[in-house]
């Protein structure tokens, strides 16, 4: 839902931008670019006025006018100077970046601490959820400003603008000064374009400076969206659209990502549908007089080429000759009975764990009949047609359908009290050829040596079942023949046909004087278990039953498998069977697991006590308060036969750095044990360095509920907090949570967040630099000061090397193309070392500035101990993969109940040294032994 | 009273470049008040580049250009717009196709009025132009809603002519108007044409593609040929000229070596 939302949201948001394409694209006819540079500034103004305190809407309208400025120097450019549109377009879009910078002042602003614009709409909120009321706030805003820009396009001046842009040559001669129109044209829909950046910017709660990028192509897909539906010819429909395409992208984001759609891939695919539909409109457009066979047979064929890449870069594995193919396991349940569903979730997660991952080397078809057999026949048949490697279901009646109509591939049953009267075998060894599965039957004869444990003597037990249902019927038959070995016990039975008799049926039953209710499984009763307890209370007659997952619902004990079991050896014997073993050979297994649950609290009710020897044998006790424990005495939130809980690891691009820390993460918390017992899946999110993927995935993460949430960079970190106000989040690999915007300080953060803090042991090193070169004057240094974290290693850099005497060197750069002549100029001023700390830009290049410097015999100090290999001489850095493991270890307390409100933040910086003794001696320099004793690797 | 006055006007295109055309060389034309001028001359003889002169699509490089007695030589052709307007040859050039009827009927009423962000195109003003469209007798009078894009050529070339004359100008220019109608179409345009010079008492310059048009309509008839105005046509000859007699005045200018013969043959070719 709320991803629903969030996506309907942004949509209203992006509305802004698409008009703005409208403006610039359909009624101008002028191909602006301008916007993938305003949309940012819009966003920069508006966060620097915020932060300074400025009222929100007033920050909105000056987005507006700066971005309406930028949009008609685009504007003037081509008019004036005839430069053609495009490259004018590109000219103010670079230029930008820069003035934006300017602006910001650092690349990142957060503004998660002031009041924004929806904070001003929270304000007002009646008692809304948040998102919701959002989008009911927005629907109005965006309604009014479509009207508003629709009406506009009616008046005088805006047909002027209409009819400058359909037909200048018309234009001029009724006397319209087309291109002083275009350029208010252009700055108006830039002006839109700021606004959407403010909003957006506000709602995310930051501004980068990265955040513009493809705002061009999402805004035409927009508007080609929109086109596409709507085609009546009115400027009402036409901006309408706009707005509509605007909604229907971002709903196709949202399902692509639900879908569990590689983020890598959106581009792409908005990209093709861009170009295809331009394509097809420009042709069509000019007419059919110009549609040239051979040009649409040559469009053809390059969007085919383009999508059988694309398909072959998602279907196939390019990393292999041979195409690996991705197996299809078809997984389907007769209901939503609790049973059945334990052993899919257990199956699904085993079966992850086995390395089968969704989307990647593995489809999973999972369905469920909803009661229905009929349902199940059409599951059966579509597994078929859908072309499955292997079935899997779920329960009696899945199986029976599957070993009747599905000869010609694998089945592996779960969750089957007995297949052999089923057709399914006649023994465990002896089974159809393509047959083979998890099987149990609940033991009733130990069911009923724990009843005689509890209730010796002479006992009168009733038992209350469904005879339609078989596995009832067989449950109760494997009752009575238990009792065979117990005489002093009297079966007094009573069928029902349905959950609205069970009470009526038990009254009845407790009335016929029975000392105990023995309830073998039978999905009816079990359904309305309340009004048995509820029956057997008024004369204190104790139940035991074979539900394990309710030790607390009103029972003295429960005993019985833990369906989880059984979905977990059905996925152990798929895996064999996927990995070439034929299931003739696989013999039927049974299930492995029992669970024993005692409640302490029912038999103190009832007057009765459990023998010890029973107590220390459960594996489930529910003590004297009702407090449920699982039998190492922790706390019961993890009940063995409890739901699948999921992890989300979110990171924001896949930088060495990042990855090193997400292995140490991933590794830390399989380790610890922590994932088994408590039954958490990890899944890893990965935005690939995309703003708004980030900020859409956050708020997948957020709708799909996970358990926890552990991110790692600051940007997953930003776009997390934003979004999600309950689920425990830890973070880690961030520089400066508080200059991020997340906390004010170490133990004042939101309550259900905390993390670690890294940042770069920039002074240290600096000291360390003193310590190995006492002559030193002069550190040479280049960094982006696009880049947040490089800009608070930069200022730590100019304190400390204040502090130790030596004199800094910087030079600014924007991009790897720079680095070359920044070098050069750091070289003329004759640096004694040469540092990098930090900065992802110059730390792509690390290998070919070591070796210029190496020509120099300038030492390159760098704050990342593995650029050793690159050629560094000397590197002090954290140690991601240990900050990784810390990390974990947060986690882990919070999984095992720590609320994160209480955890402070912590700074955590496992510092490790790297030397490169072989260019030591290259430069002719000494290092200490002690310090060649401290290095972790020392290159010789 | 002269109405467009022009003299030793010289016009050069891409100068410098190996695209360069000298268009226009040393015109000098005087039209008085409520003239009727037709142009004919050969394919590139610069007769359309002579109305964008007049218009102010361009302005010269020499000379001086006078419209009403005011000077117009350094205004560009948006400003010149209140006091000329122009219909194409192409019927697509003259209205907007995106927009419907009416606003392109409102937007040539606006000519050379400010126009500020305020709705007036009331209903009242629509009946109005329902009024005028009807006199096109082209019924396009119900579909004043429609978008231009949805008409055909010659209603289009109909009602840009409608939108050039309803405010009322004081020149009207007139591009091979009719060249790219089918026949029918044509002389409804021309009627029109007549019809609304002489209501509103226009000074009007129409470039024609046909010998019989240039005979028929207007007091004057002027000869272009590489740039220059080479012969001239006053009112009182034209009234006994015929097709074959011109056809003669060209065999003599092509003795004082103003036309060659090629040029001759061309004009008969594109002309006849
Ligand atoms: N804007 C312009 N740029 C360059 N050349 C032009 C321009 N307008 C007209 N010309 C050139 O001037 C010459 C006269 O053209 P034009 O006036 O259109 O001829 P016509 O008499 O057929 O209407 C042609 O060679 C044409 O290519
Ligand atoms: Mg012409």
């Amino acid at each position: 839902m709320e991803l629903w939302v969030g996506a309907l949201n942004l949509g209203f948001l992006y509305a802004f931008v698409a008009i703005g394409i409208y403006i610039t694209f359909r009624i101008h006819d002028f191909p602006d670019i301008t916007v993938d540079g305003t949309f940012t500034t819009g966003a920069a103004v508006t966060s620097v006025l915020v932060v300074s305190g400025t009222h929100p809407l007033l920050a909105v309208a000056a987005s507006f006018i700066a971005c309406s400025a930028a949009g008609s120097i685009t504007a003037l450019i081509n008019t004036r100077l005839n430069v053609n549109s495009l490259l004018a377009g590109i000219l103010v879009m670079t230029g930008l970046y820069s003035i934006n910078l300017h602006i910001m002042g650092r690349s990142n602003i957060p503004l998660l601490e002031a009041p924004e614009f929806f904070t001003l709409l929270d304000r007002v909120n009646p008692g809304a959820p948040r998102e919701p009321w959002i989008a009911i706030c927005l629907t109005f805003i965006v309604a009014a400003s479509w009207f508003a820009v629709s009406f506009f396009f009616k008046t005088d001046f805006g047909l002027s603008m209409r009819a400058s842009g359909n037909n200048p040559v018309m234009a001029r001669a009724a006397g319209i000064n087309v291109d002083r129109v275009k350029i208010l044209g252009v700055a108006f829909a830039n002006g839109l374009v700021g606004i959407s950046g403010s909003l957006v910017a506000q709602y995310q709660g930051f501004s980068d400076i990265g955040m513009g990028i493809g705002t061009v192509v999402t805004g035409l897909a927009a508007v080609i969206i929109g086109e596409s539906i709507l085609k009546k010819h009115s400027i009402y429909v036409w901006i309408g659209s706009a707005i509509a395409g605007s909604v229907i992208f971002r709903f196709m984001i949202a399902i692509a990502l639900y879908a569990g759609m590689n983020p890598i891939d959106l581009k792409l695919l908005t990209a093709i549908f861009v170009l295809i539909t331009l394509v097809i409109t420009a042709r069509i457009g000019k007419g059919a007089g110009k549609l040239k066979k051979k040009h649409l047979f040559a469009a053809a064929m390059a969007v085919v080429a383009i999508i059988g890449i694309f398909a072959g870069m998602k279907y196939g594995n390019f990393s292999g000759i041979i195409p690996q193919k991705k197996v299809r396991i078809g997984v389907f349940q007769v209901s939503d009975n609790p049973i059945l569903s334990i052993t899919r979730d257990a199956f699904l997660a085993e079966m992850k764990r086995l390395g089968y991952v969704e989307g990647e080397n593995a489809t999973f078809l999972v369905e469920n009949a909803n009661g229905d057999l009929a349902t199940v026949n059409t599951i059966a048949d579509k597994f078929l047609r859908e072309k499955v490697d292997i079935v899997v279901p779920i329960s009696t009646a899945c199986t029976q359908v599957s070993v009747n109509k599905i000869k010609d591939r694998p089945v592996v049953f779960a969750t089957v009290a007995n297949p052999f009267i089923i057709g399914a075998g006649k023994s465990d060894t002896d089974h159809l050829p393509n047959v083979t599965g998890v099987y149990g039957a609940v033991p009733m004869d130990k069911t009923m040596e724990i009843v005689r444990k509890i209730l010796p003597g002479h006992l009168r037990i009733g038992v209350i079942w469904d005879p339609s249902q078989a596995n009832s019927e067989e449950n109760v038959n494997n009752l009575k023949k238990a009792l065979k070995n117990h005489p002093e016990v009297t079966f007094v039975g009573g069928n029902i046909a349905g959950s609205s008799e069970v009470h009526q049926v038990a009254a009845s039953l407790v009335h016929k004087n029975i000392n105990a209710f023995v309830l073998p499984t039978d999905n009816i009763v079990y359904s309305a278990f309340e009004s048995v307890v509820k029956a057997a209370r008024s004369k204190k007659v104790p139940i035991i039953y074979n539900d394990v997952d309710h030790p607390e619902g009103g029972a003295l004990a429960v005993f019985g498998y833990t369906y989880e079991t059984s979905g977990r050896q059905a996925a152990n014997l798929a895996d064999r069977i996927l990995k070439g073993e034929d299931p003739a050979s696989i013999p039927f297994e049974r299930y492995k697991e029992t669970v024993l649950g005692v409640n302490l609290k029912v038999a103190k009710e009832l007057g009765l006590t459990i023998p010890r020897d029973l107590i220390d044998e459960a594996t489930v006790i529910v003590d004297e308060k009702g407090n449920k424990k699982k039998r190492d005495g922790g706390p019961a939130e993890g009940k063995p036969a409890g739901p699948v809980k999921r992890l989300a690891l979110f990171q924001f691009t896949d930088s060495v750095v990042l990855d090193v820390s997400a292995r140490g993460v991933i590794d830390r918390l399989k380790q610890s044990g922590i994932l088994e017992k408590e039954n958490i899946t990890i899944d890893q999110k990965l935005a690939h360095g995309d703003f708004s993927t980030a900020q859409s995935m956050a708020q997948d993460i957020v709708s799909k509920n996970y358990d926890y949430i552990v991110t790692i960079s600051t940007v997953s970190l930003q776009v997390t907090v934003n979004n999600n106000k309950k689920i425990p989040h830890v973070f880690g690999t961030v520089t400066d949570p508080i200059k991020a915007g997340v906390a004010k300080s170490f133990t004042d953060h939101p309550p259900n967040m905390t993390g670690l803090a890294t940042p770069q042991p920039v002074e240290s090193t600096v000291r360390l630099m003193r310590r190995v070169f006492p002559n030193a004057k002069i550190i040479g240094m280049i960094w982006n000061p696009a880049e947040a974290n490089s800009e608070i290693c930069t200022l730590m850099t100019r304190e400390a090397a204040k502090k130790y005497g030596f004199k800094l060197v910087e030079v600014q750069i924007t991009g790897t193309q720079e680095i070359d002549e920044a070098l050069r100029s750091v070289l003329g001023s004759s640096p004694d070392i040469f540092f990098t700390s930090g900065d992802t830009t110059v730390s792509s290049v690390i290998p070919s500035i070591a070796q210029k410097l190496r020509q120099k015999k300038i030492p390159y100090i760098t704050n990342t101990p593995a650029d050793i290999d690159s050629g560094a001489f000397m590197c002090l850095g954290a140690d991601y993969y240990d900050v990784g493991l810390k990390t974990a270890d947060l986690a882990i307390r919070v999984i095992r109940g720590e609320k994160p409100s209480g955890i402070p933040i912590v700074s955590y910086v496992p510092e490790q040294l790297t030397v490169n003794l072989f260019l030591a001696k290259e430069y002719g320099i000494t290092i200490s032994n002690d310090l060649i004793k401290k290095a972790v690797k020392v290159v010789k | 009273m002269t109405m467009i006055g022009i003299s030793g006007f010289h016009k050069t295109f891409n100068a410098g470049t190996i695209n360069e055309v000298y268009a226009l060389r040393g015109i000098d034309l005087d039209i008085a008040e409520g003239e009727f001028l037709t142009i004919i001359g050969t394919n590139g003889s610069g007769k359309s580049t002579l109305l964008n002169a007049i218009a102010g699509t361009f302005l010269p490089d020499r000379g001086t250009i006078t419209i009403g007695g005011k000077d117009m030589a350094k205004k560009p052709d948006f400003q010149r717009a209140q006091v000329i307007s122009r219909v194409f040859q192409n019927p697509f050039t003259g209205t907007a196709p995106q927009m419907t009827i009416a606003e392109n009927l409102h937007l040539a009423s606006l000519r050379g009025k400010p126009r500020y962000p305020i709705f007036s195109l009331s209903s009242d003003r629509l009946a109005g132009y329902r009024e005028e469209v009807r006199m096109l007798e082209m019924q396009l009078e119900d579909r004043l809603d429609n978008t231009i894009g949805t008409l055909s050529g010659g209603q289009r070339q109909a009602l840009t002519l409608l939108m050039a004359v309803m405010n009322e100008p004081k020149v009207l220019l007139l591009d091979e108007h009719t060249a790219a109608l089918d026949p029918k179409s044509a002389s409804q345009v021309v009627a029109l044409t007549e019809k609304f010079i002489s209501r509103y008492n226009l000074t009007a310059v129409m470039v024609t593609h046909s010998m019989q048009q240039a005979l028929e309509l207007g007091t004057r008839t002027i000869l272009m040929n590489k740039g220059k105005v080479i012969e001239e046509i006053t009112g009182k000859e034209k009234q006994f000229l015929t097709v074959n007699d011109l056809l003669d005045r060209f065999a003599d200018l092509r003795k004082q070596e103003k036309l060659t013969s090629e040029m001759i043959e061309e004009m008969r070719r594109e002309y006849l």
